[in-house]
């Protein structure tokens, strides 16, 4: 009887781990066309007392990519897709050297964002807990390369992504916060133009 | 006689002996090189420069460079994995490297202590001249999210020098590595590529390793086609590989051809199948050739393993001399004998081994060392050829009745009756003064042309598959380098950065792509004073990066930091992991100081760089190629000069038999062979190289040979011209065969020596007194 107990405890335990999955994840994350909301991104440096603080927006389109706009204190407009990482300059949209380090940071954070986990499980070793409404997902670099530049990165969301936390290897860390982001269906007119050129 | 009996048996005793020296040498396979490069003459320059062209052309000729292309960027790096693991567990390579799992800790270390020294020119400029930018773009980059990824944190780096001077380190290179893997990637629209690099072991150029290695990478080219993916695959191996097997088909082909060629004839002319051992002369020479070479220079070189083949024709000329006389016997052969023929031949026989031996020798004092080579082996050759036709054949063809084809000497009979029709109609001096206009006009059309890619066989796939990795890295060395010399090491940074500045004015102007100097891996002490003084001058500029809540003894600390700091030595800094890509360019200490190279990218007309050092001291421009050019144009003249004094060499030879006069027409008449046949070129529109030249200075040497059959006029005039004929037949066969060859300079070669030799043939008539004209008078 006892044994039966702790089976059936067991098989509740495993239920439980498994009732939200990486699957379910991208899934979840995946629903929304677009996601727009404010951003706040923090660098906490060790030699700093407070953090140096951006604000901005960010629209992000389920088929197009993301564009990532600081507003202050320095105005700066990037758009991160298929094609790589563009930023905006007087002249119009410039894409960046693909080959960029920046550039390959710039998919890992679009991963992140759509919850793309089987790109992102080919870099890291991915680790949910919680709900649906309420999970954590931990991302530990598992290649040579990547365990020099990041100790961990902490992704924590419920319907959408909420913050980010990206540990680097040497001490400083970096907060990404979207606070507010709401779900859309159809990009404004704006956001079509920027997505386009 | 008595000489009959020792003269087989000592032949036979040298014979068994170089048999002995020959398997003793090939013990450890076939010592053959097949670097063809090789055989270029050395440089002008001192050991210096010497050594610097080496540095550079090593890594050339050991290193290997594959892209594994495929459409999905993970497979791309998989297969290079894959690939990279097979290739590392072959024990083939010295090194194999398809990923970087570079120690970043010391990188940072390297960086961090010597950033300002790293500092590219832009940036140093941007801090001498517009501090207040060069804070601004900083403090503007701590906010932003994709300012770059930096090694430095930014406590370490307030001021971003160290960000900037990362992101020069890898200048214009399209090549990145990927973090996770660590794989070096190239992406492309569609492609992504991923990068290996192999080295192999030892030289490239000795005979076993390239085929090896150009297997492996078609094993792996079919591996990753399977795999869908694409290989481009370039390095001096595979050139190597290339080269060798197809000296290995064109020496099997010459040579085969050659030696059934004259098999054939030696039946239909003389329809006995014993004759045949008179082909033996024909071993013996690439024997005693090949012997003789190894011995002298260590190896033998697959080009003149090629060139050495054609030497089979000339040496089955020497039994010709006394089997043709089989014809001069109105019963046939009945009253032939070989000891007897050979007597009676001797004296022409041993005249044709020294005036063959004259005009080969001329070449080995030509400065290629490839025409050294092939005079030694042909030298050495000859003479074995001699020997055994003089020594050994006649006792083998002793008691051999042949049967000469009658219908070849009548045919003979008939082209000297045809020849004296026309001289009666016409003359011998109109013919001449026709044979000269011809030449003339032909001459007037001549042009020469000396290139470095004549030398070079094309193997038009292994270019393209060159150029396409070319295009991709972005990665275009070229062959012209700066050599700068310097009393020490201080002084060497100085000059090469004074280098520098005029070489960044030529990326600004696009004459040229980028370039690798000492001098940005370690600033020289003056211009690291200039950024010292430049630096003090900054705080009152930073108050942007105050406003972020950075601390003010931070930025202060940063700067004492900063102008205090001892910067690596070039002997440290070379040895850093940063330096790995600058450590080929420094020579390091000889008894006048020091040296160190600047190597040069995508340069587009090398006529341009002279100007561009201009009072530089120390400073020397390497031009390999041009100089090479130069030089083939030079050696044109002094290859004139060797003709002549061959000539007049086998002229004060021929007046021994045939007294002066006599020797003028024999050797006249090849002399104006070859005119003809540099006449022939003009009119055929074919160039005249180098290597034609060196065709032409043979033909005095060989076709005198021809001109000596008909002088002595053993036999009457038409066996004589029939043994000329069998004689220039031979030899057609085997140069002639040449002309198949892929590589310009051998094919070149060939078709001045047949038509030469052509020549040759149609004038030797002309050798023969009047008194044999006479004697040809009286047999018709």
């Amino acid at each position: 009887m006892k044994r039966l107990l702790a089976g059936l405890g067991f098989w509740l335990l495993s239920q439980n781990a498994l009732a939200f999955d990486l699957d379910q994840l991208s899934a979840q994350l995946a629903k929304p066309d677009v996601v727009r909301g404010p951003l706040i991104q923090e660098k906490h440096l060790r030699a700093l007392p407070q953090p140096l603080t951006s604000r901005g927006q960010f629209v992000l389109s389920r088929d197009l990519g993301l564009l990532w706009q600081l507003q202050s204190p320095l105005k700066q407009d990037y758009r991160i897709d298929s094609q790589g990482i563009a930023k905006r300059t007087p002249s119009g949209w410039q894409q960046q050297p693909d080959q960029d380090v920046a550039a390959q940071q710039s998919r890992l954070f679009l991963a992140v964002l759509k919850g793309d986990h089987s790109g992102l499980a080919r870099d890291f070793e991915l680790q949910l807990s919680g709900t649906a409404e309420a999970w954590q997902l931990r991302l530990v670099p598992n290649s040579v390369l990547l365990k020099q530049i990041f100790s961990r990165i902490q992704i924590d969301g419920g319907a959408l992504v909420q913050r980010i936390e990206l540990h680097e290897t040497q001490g400083d860390h970096s907060v990404l916060r979207l606070p507010d982001s709401q779900a859309g269906d159809a990009l404004t007119e704006q956001e079509r133009h920027d997505f386009a050129q | 006689m008595h000489s009959e009996r020792w003269l087989p048996r000592g032949f036979l005793l040298l014979l068994a002996a170089l048999l002995a020296l020959a398997a003793w040498q090939w013990r450890n396979g076939p010592p053959v090189a097949a670097d063809m490069l090789a055989l270029l003459p050395a440089g002008s320059g001192d050991a210096l420069v010497q050594q610097a062209e080496q540095r550079m052309q090593e890594p050339l000729n050991r290193d290997l460079l594959l892209l594994i292309g495929h459409p999905q960027r993970d497979q791309a790096i998989a297969l290079a994995q894959q690939v990279g693991e097979q290739w590392r567990d072959s024990g083939r390579f010295a090194q194999v490297q398809w990923n970087v799992d570079s120690d970043l800790a010391a990188l940072r270390d390297y960086l961090h202590s010597n950033r300002l020294a790293l500092l590219p020119t832009a940036d140093r400029q941007l801090l001498m001249e517009q501090p207040q930018q060069l804070i601004e773009q900083r403090a503007a980059q701590l906010f932003d999210t994709f300012a770059g990824f930096s090694l430095l944190p930014i406590e370490q780096d307030w001021l971003g020098l160290g960000l900037r001077a990362q992101q020069a380190l890898n200048p214009g290179s399209r090549i990145q590595a990927d973090l996770s893997s660590g794989a070096l990637l190239l992406e492309e629209p569609g492609m992504t590529w991923a990068l290996l690099r192999a080295s192999a072991k030892g030289s490239a150029f000795d005979m076993q390793e390239p085929p090896l290695i150009a297997a492996q990478v078609a094993a792996t080219r079919t591996q990753i086609e399977t795999a869908g993916g694409q290989l481009l695959a370039a390095g001096g191996v595979l050139y190597a590989a290339a080269g060798q097997a197809k000296a290995t088909r064109e020496i099997s082909l010459i040579g085969g051809g050659a030696t059934l060629g004259t098999l054939l004839l030696l039946l239909l002319a003389f329809r006995r199948v014993r004759v045949l051992v008179s082909l033996l002369p024909i071993g013996m020479a690439l024997l005693a050739g090949c012997t003789a070479c190894v011995l002298v220079f260590g190896q033998i070189n697959a080009l003149t393993l090629v060139l050495g083949a054609s030497l089979v024709g000339v040496a089955a000329d020497y039994p010709q001399h006394y089997l043709s006389k089989s014809w001069s016997n109105a019963e046939g052969s009945e009253g032939w004998s070989s000891w007897g023929a050979l007597r009676a031949t001797l004296p022409g026989l041993s005249l044709s081994l020294g005036t063959n031996l004259i005009g080969y020798l001329a070449l080995a004092f030509t400065p290629f060392p490839a025409l050294t080579q092939v005079a030694l082996f042909s030298a050495a050759g000859l003479i074995a050829a001699y020997l055994c036709s003089v020594c050994l054949l006649p006792a083998w063809l002793r008691g051999l009745r042949l049967s000469p084809s009658p219908q070849l000497l009548s045919f003979s009979q008939r082209l000297l009756a045809g020849r004296a029709r026309l001289l009666a109609k016409i003359g011998s001096a109109p013919l001449l003064v026709l044979l000269l206009l011809f030449c003339a006009g032909g001459l007037w059309q001549l042009h020469t042309q000396n290139d470095l890619r004549q030398w070079l066989g094309q193997e038009p796939e292994l270019l393209a598959e060159a150029q396409r990795i070319a295009e991709l890295t972005g990665q275009q060395p070229t062959s012209q380098f700066f050599l700068v010399r310097a009393a020490n090491p201080q002084q060497l940074l100085e000059r090469q950065a004074a280098l520098s500045q005029r070489l960044d004015q030529a990326v600004q102007n696009g004459q040229l792509r980028d370039y690798r100097a000492l001098s940005q891996l370690v600033a020289p002490d003056n211009q690291l004073q200039e950024l010292r003084s430049a630096l003090s001058e900054l705080p009152p500029h930073w108050q942007p990066l105050l406003d972020l809540g950075i601390p003010p003894a931070a930025l202060q600390d940063e700067l004492l930091e900063l102008q205090q700091n001892n910067q690596a030595s070039l002997e440290q800094a070379l040895a850093s992991p940063l330096g790995e890509a600058w450590r080929p360019l420094w020579l390091g200490a000889h008894a006048d100081g020091v040296a160190g190279l600047v190597s040069l990218q995508g340069l587009s007309n090398s006529s341009e760089l002279k100007p561009l050092i201009e009072g530089l001291p120390g400073v020397q421009l390497v031009d390999r190629i041009s100089e090479l050019n130069a030089l083939f144009s030079a050696t044109q003249l002094s290859a004139a000069e060797l003709k002549l004094l061959s000539s007049i060499a086998i002229l004060l030879l021929l007046c021994l038999p045939f007294g002066l006069g006599g020797a003028l027409r024999v050797v006249c008449l090849p002399l104006l062979a070859a005119l003809a046949a540099l006449a022939c070129l003009g009119w055929l529109g074919q160039p005249l190289t180098l290597f034609s030249l060196f065709g032409l200075l043979l033909i005095t040497a060989i076709g005198v040979d021809y001109a000596i059959l008909m002088r002595e006029n053993i036999g009457g005039p038409a066996v004589s011209l029939l043994g000329t004929l069998l004689s220039a037949l031979t030899s057609w066969l085997s140069f002639g065969l040449l002309l198949i060859s892929d590589t310009p300079a051998i094919a070149n070669f060939g078709l001045a020596i047949s038509l030469g030799l052509l020549f040759c043939f149609l004038l030797a008539p002309w050798a023969g007194t009047r008194q044999s004209t006479a004697n040809q008078a009286q047999t018709l």
